[in-house]
């Protein structure tokens, strides 16, 4: 996709901006100070050499020293003026602040001290800068996990070392594993470890808050190819399509569950289709909303699961009690 | 429009138009852009400039460089722009490799495209006073993120900073009515997987939230910004969430052996049990159960007696209900009944399904027993 001119634009007058204040940059440090390929940057050159004041006469141009840039080093001889950092503007400070924000909060209880604090003076930096108190925007990500677990996880990524865990499944069952990490993923609802698990000789997708031990082993971490394909639940279309009708009170499902399609009924309900790798975790999401489900396809999940639930209110012998009125309680929308 | 290699480039004009803008002695007329500006002259018609140079000054002022207007001493459309550099001038901020390695980390948070690009200009913005290139060691193998929040964002972000009322259509999960809203917006929350608007619903005269993923088409503004004051003690995780008026009590839980180990894994200890108190108690001493009920006994035989502290009820029944019949609530009560409810609603599943609702009534219980929905707007 074409960069917008508006980026573009923001680069170019950056790159004035730094190069004004550090003399003779070889190409490759600007490349990797702004974030683009060592042709981008000689593109952007060209364009700055021929940009300038009106009349546009070798005097009036932004200019380089040429036979520097021929040994690969950007030297700026003339910058027009245009060395003043440009403000961020208020959505701008927002989306950063709001996110360092976030970070700090979920992601600092694992980092070590050092790490910790560069996080809090970036965001203190920040703050400082913009003058912006950032409260139109507050997240809060998931701090799950027990302490001890987390830490360990920060501590085998951080220093690249294998761990041992002990992990429960969606399903309830219970093993333990080596796995070399690869990467912390946070969201609002969960953290996740990406790992390359050995027992399984492949990527794996850990809970972390089903992570119920973690101990770092005195193993270095061993590299992988990270093919990525874990990093969010995608489901595969080997799995079985199950639909569901459902109440409108249970509506999160269609926004939280990665489903195939969503078809609002007439009268508020909607309808979902969804691929299941896993049918223990469909009994569980089932068992939760029964209340609301009004039809499931295949039958023979609805099956399984009124199984499930009967055998579970008989494991209550005498406390079950009288049947009560089915239809109330249910989940709305977890927290 | 294709490209046209004899054309300038739109990010060569902006910068051209900035350059000459910033170092004009006092202003420049509109005719002395066109003729002097390098990439104005690609202009066609004198629309085609009007449209050219409108487009450069929002593009701009998107980028926080105000175009300036200045009028002149002579008649009425003596209109001439200029742009000053200390109004838009970055306060001075030094920040080392780790702190932009982090800063980087921050745009990456963002799934959200209208968010992301937000984060990236900015860094882009502080980049050109960084000193050396972003250290990502420090922030190896985080990935901390936040989903898409949607349109609707956008629009209520700027009506937060604006302090100016909005009106879109809304679909409440509760009934699943479909209506338009006018709503005061104070704060945008990201929590548990959703976004959330919270403000003040001008409609009921009281604080409500709404979820973004349920507002349908356009969020409009209405009356004028600055309207109204955001209160200065606001808890809009308050308004979002009613269920923080529960307070932490203790379930005692008999498991099935080897089973249900993440609930094992938030479990307290309770004392020693004992001839008297099989189970032990908690020094919470939240409702004991009565280990001398023998409907209690007869249920906790062969299973691990646990206690796992709770604050959400409905949150804990939910979990606990998925597990079926590897774990069974011995206190308190009405944790109980909570799971007693939503397993026997599961065990009708393979059973005649109610009908669906028509506007004339018939499955009131559907709707029922939702308290937790029901502070959300």
């Amino acid at each position: 996709m074409a960069e917008r001119a508006t980026d573009r634009l923001l680069r170019l007058l950056g790159m004035v901006t730094y190069l004004d204040r550090h003399a003779g940059v070889p190409v490759e440090q600007v490349a990797e100070h702004f974030g683009v390929s060592t042709r981008q940057v000689v593109q952007d050159i060209d364009t700055l050499w021929v940009t300038g004041t009106p009349g546009y006469w070798p005097h009036d141009l932004i200019d380089f020293d040429a036979a520097s840039l021929d040994q690969g080093v950007v030297r700026l001889v003339e910058s027009r003026g245009m060395t003043r950092p440009l403000r961020l503007g208020t959505r701008e400070a927002v989306a950063l602040i709001a996110a360092l924000r976030a970070m700090r909060a979920a992601v600092a209880p694992g980092l070590d001290r050092a790490r910790a604090a560069v996080l809090s003076s970036a965001l203190d930096k920040l703050t400082a800068a913009t003058g912006e108190a950032a409260a139109a925007v507050d997240v809060r990500l998931a701090v799950d996990g027990a302490p001890d677990v987390v830490a360990a996880l920060g501590e085998a990524l951080a220093g690249a070392r294998r761990l041992r865990i002990r992990y429960v499944t969606a399903a309830d069952v219970t093993s333990e594993r080596e796995v070399d990490p690869i990467r912390l993923l946070t969201e609002e609802d969960h953290s996740y470890l990406l790992a390359w698990c050995h027992r399984a000789a492949d990527e794996r997708l850990f809970r972390v808050d089903r992570i119920l031990a973690a101990e770092v082993l005195d193993v270095p971490a061993t590299a992988h190819p990270v093919a990525g394909h874990t990093e969010t639940f995608t489901p595969s279309p080997d799995d079985e399509l199950v639909t569901l009708d459902l109440a409108s009170p249970v509506r999160w499902i269609a926004e939280q569950v990665p489903v195939e399609s969503v078809e609002d009924l007439p009268d508020g309900g909607f309808r979902v289709s969804l691929r299941v790798a896993e049918p223990a975790w469909l009994r569980h999401l089932l068992l939760q909303v029964g209340a609301h489900v009004r039809d499931v396809h295949p039958p023979r999940v609805a099956a399984d699961v009124a199984a499930a639930a009967r055998a579970a209110i008989a494991a209550y012998g005498d406390l079950a009690g009288e049947d009560g009125p089915a239809g109330e309680g249910g989940a709305v929308a977890p927290g | 429009m294709g490209p046209m290699p004899e054309q300038i480039h739109p990010a060569e004009r902006l910068l051209n138009l900035v350059i000459a803008l910033v170092n004009t002695a006092g202003r420049m007329t509109k005719e002395q852009i066109r003729s002097s500006v390098a990439g104005y002259a690609d202009a066609t018609s004198d629309d085609a400039f009007e449209r050219m140079f409108e487009r450069d000054k929002d593009s701009l002022r998107e980028l926080g460089i105000p175009v300036l207007t200045v009028a002149g001493g002579g008649h009425s459309d003596d209109i001439g722009y200029r742009i000053d550099q200390e109004a838009y001038a970055l306060r001075p901020v030094d920040l080392t490799a780790g702190e932009l390695g982090v800063l980087s980390l921050a745009v990456q948070f963002w799934q959200d495209k209208a968010l992301r690009t937000d984060a990236a200009r900015a860094l882009t913005k502080l980049r050109a006073v960084g000193s050396e290139p972003a250290g990502t060691d420090l922030v190896a193998g985080l990935a901390p993120r936040v989903r898409p929040a949607g349109d609707a964002f956008g629009p209520l972000l700027d009506a937060v900073q604006a302090r100016q009322a909005v009106t879109f259509t809304y679909r409440a999960a509760n009934t699943g009515e479909v209506r338009e809203r006018t709503l005061e917006p104070w704060r945008l929350l990201a929590r548990g997987g959703g976004w959330y608007v919270v403000g003040r619903d001008t409609d009921r005269d009281a604080p409500r939230s709404f979820r973004l993923s349920r507002v349908q088409g356009r969020v409009r503004t209405v009356g004028e910004p600055g309207a109204y004051l955001i209160p200065a003690d606001v808890d809009a995780a308050a308004v979002l969430s009613d269920r923080g008026t529960e307070s932490t009590r203790v379930a005692v839980l008999a498991l099935r052996p080897e089973r249900a180990s993440a609930l094992r894994a938030r479990a307290v200890a309770g004392t020693e049990p004992s001839g008297t108190d099989p189970w032990g108690t908690d020094p919470w001493g939240t409702e004991e159960p009565d280990a001398s009920d023998p409907r209690l006994a007869a249920v906790a035989a062969d299973r691990d007696v646990v206690r796992v502290p709770f604050t959400h009820r409905s949150e804990l029944a939910d979990e606990i209900a998925g597990y079926a019949d590897a774990v069974v609530v011995l206190a308190p009560a009405d944790l109980r009944d909570a799971v007693l409810r939503r397993l026997r609603a599961a065990a009708t599943l393979d059973g005649p399904r109610p009908a669906v609702a028509t506007p004339a009534g018939g499955t009131e219980a559907l709707a029922a027993g939702t308290s937790t929905g029901a502070g959300r707007g």
